[in-house]
């Protein structure tokens, strides 16, 4: 295991007492004789011993060294972190990241291990351009101690840029982002950030925030991010909406995770051609809502799992400001996954199954719709092994083309008595209760150039199905109805990892769908981000 | 959904009907008891959703009595072929409170249409409404130059086809909807104290989005009377004297007679009708523009009388009860009483002036204050950490 550590080089002009130390005490003493050494400069008395003699002495030493770590617990206790080289971090910024885990160390192996991982994780905090972590003597008074100095340097310009093709999990596709970052503006590791994205189905995102690793005695990471947010669903939906919202990430801790979002919503129809239940959400509204987020991701790879398991569980309950004229709604989803591999041409099955369902609450919810914009969508081509998002895709159907549909506004010209032929356009408006459910089965190609390129093949089955609940609705779901609302497809296709995408090339033939849904037959090509 | 058809047969003065295929059956004294009775028979055999029921005569001692119940889809549809006027919300004891609401609601009721009326809370800002929906036909008022018009051209209502011509219907149509229209924009946004426009627009939406879309609004209705701050008083007083002229010009055209031109509703008696309830029920009592009109007695009596026969019967369920601060307002003409502000205005405004400049030192004093204290404490923190070096230095040896 590869410790990132520096040590001391060793000095040749040490005077070595004994050639095989064995007891702490005397370890200490060469160290200390080399900090002596090292900072007494010129001072010390070197004794004439030829070259060649002393490397041999250093060597033998070095090995006999080395034979104690690796066989004995060699016991110390650190006495002292220093922290060095921090002109603008504050210091308990960095003894927050380091601290407990050093001085937790009751070894030397334990220590060099502590060490290391101290290290990276001081990397990873993104503020320091290159940090080192030395091991020295602990004062010559307490024997059997260490100290431990930590030596960061600060990034020298605090502003970087970067213009790269990302897949956030808020936007339902991936975009092309260009952020700008400053790091440590106020010393206490804080990162701030500017981004502009613009996704692939008419999303549109500017947004700034601020990430803070630990502040003063908080165990958590603090997040905020102020976005504007605009999306364009009018060939779908007949509506646009535009967010202007405040994020802040409350609790970070292992698998859970806790965010705080009040935002202002404004759905409008620049086209004039909506349905007559969009037409009725129209309007400005204020969400202030609490998500919380529970994760399990054992799978090998998240993009081509062949072991394990994963579940994601997202709640949102919306309308907590004691003002009962804002959004108001429980939303829940969730998502299982299980790969089972089957041992040939790297093969393996991968099952899954996600649902979710909305509600509002308040008063008179039961006769309330629920909110257009937060329903669940079906459709899509966004890979289901991959996307952990709750219930979003069926291979084979188009975006949003699934589900409970409603005629947009018909077209004048035509007087109320004429029966017009043109189908007028349908509004897909969502439903309160979906599931999906898949199964792949994936296995690399014959051809060794494919395998090596990490492309291979999976066919796959899927069913999902949509429906209302809202405004007594569910007084009339039957479990036959449900049963009858599942749309199914099947298919096979071929994948193909690049740097810069995933690119998937897939038949697929709609095994059952409604009369109103997109869903086609054919070859289809969809592109997800690489990582 | 169940349809339940009986046949009904008099004889000796008492009516007895049997269901055609099945076995209930009744009987009653009159048709009425026996459509009752029978309505209450299918329901207790099938008891969901509404009713929908028709009898008829077959020969004067035998009916047909068919009761249709459920089919809640088929009721609401019809509903939905039915007209539906999506309005603002209806406050101070009418209908509805937004002034180009009003007129397209005042106008279907000239028409005698079975109408259905819903509102829009939360769209305050859009100018999609009022829109009338029928089915999937709807009618915007931000194309083809509103409601009214493209009702007409959609051969839905027209009750202009004899007046269109008269070039004074002409003119005077376009008098209230240029003057009389300017003067409620800015009675109701700039010259008042901004609560009636509060209560009707943002009342639903939640406070914070509430109040920025009001001073949203309120610079949007400034840019387009053209009001700035230097001629202020001057587009107030000539919207203030426009508005007397036209009143005066209205009320003399009206004279005694019940509707403006040929003794029929036209699209320009509810504009004005519209306008004109609008100002006397929503403007506050202090409204300057509301106190002009009342100097026009006939005027206010037109409105009166016009409201009580065609909005007031046909309320039922439509206008919700009044609150109690608005129950004042329903008074009879004799008894509207009108507080103008008359002056202080024009003092107000200094003072604001040197309020808003006083306010704008102290927060600029403030700012720097923080901004210095910002600096100096960011030095001493840097003397800090250099001292901590020092000390471990010498620790360490």
């Amino acid at each position: 295991m590869a410790v990132p550590t520096e040590s001391h080089p060793e000095n040749p002009n040490l005077s070595d007492p004994s050639p095989e130390p064995d007891d702490l005490d005397d370890f200490e003493a060469e160290i200390d004789e080399d900090d002596n050494d090292e900072s007494e400069e010129d001072d010390e008395e070197s004794e004439p011993i030829t070259p060649d003699a002393q490397m041999r002495v250093d060597r033998v030493s070095m090995e006999s060294l080395f034979k104690r770590l690796s066989t004995e617990r060699v016991p110390v206790r650190v006495h002292d972190v220093l922290i060095k080289g921090n002109t603008k971090t504050k210091d308990f910024v960095i003894e927050a990241e380091v601290e407990a885990l050093l001085k937790n160390a009751t070894t030397v192996q334990q220590l060099l291990q502590a060490a290391g991982v101290a290290n990276a994780r001081l990397q990873q905090l993104d503020i320091f351009d290159s940090v080192n972590i030395t091991l020295d003597a602990g004062p010559p008074e307490l024997p059997g101690t260490a100290n431990v100095v930590v030596e960061v340097s600060e990034a020298k310009n605090p502003l970087t840029g970067d213009v790269g093709i990302f897949s956030k999990p808020e936007a339902r596709s991936w975009s092309l982002e260009g952020s700008l970052k400053l790091k440590n503006l106020f010393g206490y590791g804080d990162l701030w950030d500017g981004s502009v994205a613009y996704g692939w189905g008419q999303a549109s995102e500017v947004s700034a925030g601020v990430s803070v690793p630990k502040f003063k005695a908080l165990a958590t990471p603090l997040t905020a991010r102020i976005s504007l947010l605009s999306q364009d669903w009018l060939k779908f939906s007949s509506y646009k909406e535009k967010a202007l919202g405040l994020s802040l990430g409350l609790l970070s801790i292992g698998n859970h995770d806790l965010s705080y979002n009040l935002s202002w919503r404004t759905l409008t129809d620049p086209s004039q051609m909506a349905s007559h239940s969009v037409r009725r959400q129209l309007g400005h509204g204020l969400l202030s809502a609490l998500k919380y987020t529970f994760k399990i991701d054992r799978r090998n790879s998240p993009l081509r799992p062949t072991r394990g398991y994963a579940f994601l569980s997202t709640t949102h309950i919306s309308g907590l400001v004691p003002d009962n004229r804002s959004l108001r709604f429980i939303r829940q989803e969730f998502d299982l996954r299980y790969a089972v591999p089957l041992g040939f041409y790297h093969a393996a099955l991968n099952f899954g199954i996600s649902g979710g369902f909305i509600f509002p609450w308040g008063r008179g919810f039961l006769n309330t719709p629920s909110y257009l914009p937060e329903r669940f969508f079906l459709g899509g081509n966004s890979s289901p092994v991959c996307t952990l998002r709750g219930p979003t895709s069926i291979l084979g159907f188009k975006a949003r083309g699934l589900g409970p549909a409603e005629p947009r506004r018909q077209e004048r010209g035509n007087s109320n008595n004429e029966i017009s032929d043109v189908s007028t356009g349908m509004d897909f408006i969502g439903g309160d209760l979906a599931a999906t459910a898949f199964a792949d089965l994936s296995f690399d190609l014959p051809l060794r150039v494919f395998r090596e390129a990490g492309i291979h093949g999976h066919a796959f089955a899927c069913t999902g199905s949509l429906t209302k609940l809202t405004e007594n609705a569910h007084r009339e779901l039957s479990f036959h109805k449900l049963r009858e609302s599942f749309r199914c497809s099947a298919g096979f296709g071929i994948i193909v990892p690049t740097k810069l995408f995933r690119m998937e090339v897939n038949y697929c033939y709609i095994l059952k769908q409604h009369e109103h849904d997109q869903g086609k037959t054919g070859v289809q090509f969809s592109f997800s981000s690489p990582l | 959904m169940g349809v339940f058809t009986f046949v009904c047969r008099e004889s000796a003065d008492e009516w007895t009907a049997k269901q055609l295929s099945g076995e209930l059956e009744t009987s009653a004294g009159s048709t009425y008891e026996l459509q009752r009775k029978l309505v209450q028979v299918a329901l207790s055999s099938d008891s969901s959703g509404a009713v929908q029921s028709s009898f008829s005569y077959i020969t004067p001692s035998s009916a047909v009595f068919q009761v249709v119940v459920g089919g809640a889809s088929v009721d609401g549809n019809e509903e939905r072929e039915n007209l539906t006027l999506v309005a603002r919300k209806p406050c101070f004891g009418l209908p509805t409170a937004c002034p180009t609401c009003l007129p397209v609601y005042v106008y279907l009721r000239f028409a005698h249409l079975p109408l259905n009326l819903e509102f829009n809370l939360i769209h305050p800002d859009s100018d999609q409404i009022p829109f009338v929906e029928s089915g999937n036909y709807v009618a915007y008022n931000n194309e083809r130059g509103g409601v009214i018009w493209s009702l007409k051209e959609d051969g839905i209502v027209d009750l202009d086809s004899d007046v269109r011509g008269i070039p004074e219907w002409v003119s005077t149509k376009a008098m209230v909807e240029s003057w009389l229209a300017d003067a409620v924009m800015y009675e109701l946004w700039v010259g008042s104290d901004g609560k009636s426009a509060y209560k009707i627009y943002y009342s639903d939406l939640p406070w914070p989005i509430g109040k920025i879309l009001y001073l949203k609004q309120v610079r949007a209705v400034k840019q387009l009377l053209g009001i700035t701050s230097e001629n202020a008083e001057r587009r107030e007083e000539e919207i203030y004297r426009r508005s007397t002229s036209a009143y005066g010009a209205l009320s003399s055209r009206l004279g005694e007679e019940s509707f403006f031109f040929e003794n029929r509703p036209t699209s320009l008696d509810a504009v004005v009708l519209g306008h004109v309830l609008f100002t006397l029920h929503a403007l506050p009592e202090t409204s300057l523009l509301r106190s002009k009109l009342l100097d026009h007695t006939n005027l206010v009596k037109f409105a009166e009388s016009h409201k009580a026969e065609y909005i007031d019967a046909n309320s039922s369920a439509s206008v919700p009860e009044s609150d109690p601060s608005t129950s004042a307002s329903r008074r009879g003409p004799s008894q509207w009483s009108s507080k103008p502000k008359s002056k202080p205005k024009r003092e107000k405004t200094e003072e604001e002036k040197k309020f808003r400049r006083r306010t704008k030192y102290f927060l600029v004093t403030q700012l720097v204050a923080v901004l210095v204290f910002l600096s100096l404490l960011g030095g001493s923190n840097d003397a800090e950490v250099e001292l901590e070096d020092d000390d471990d230095a010498l620790n360490y040896d």
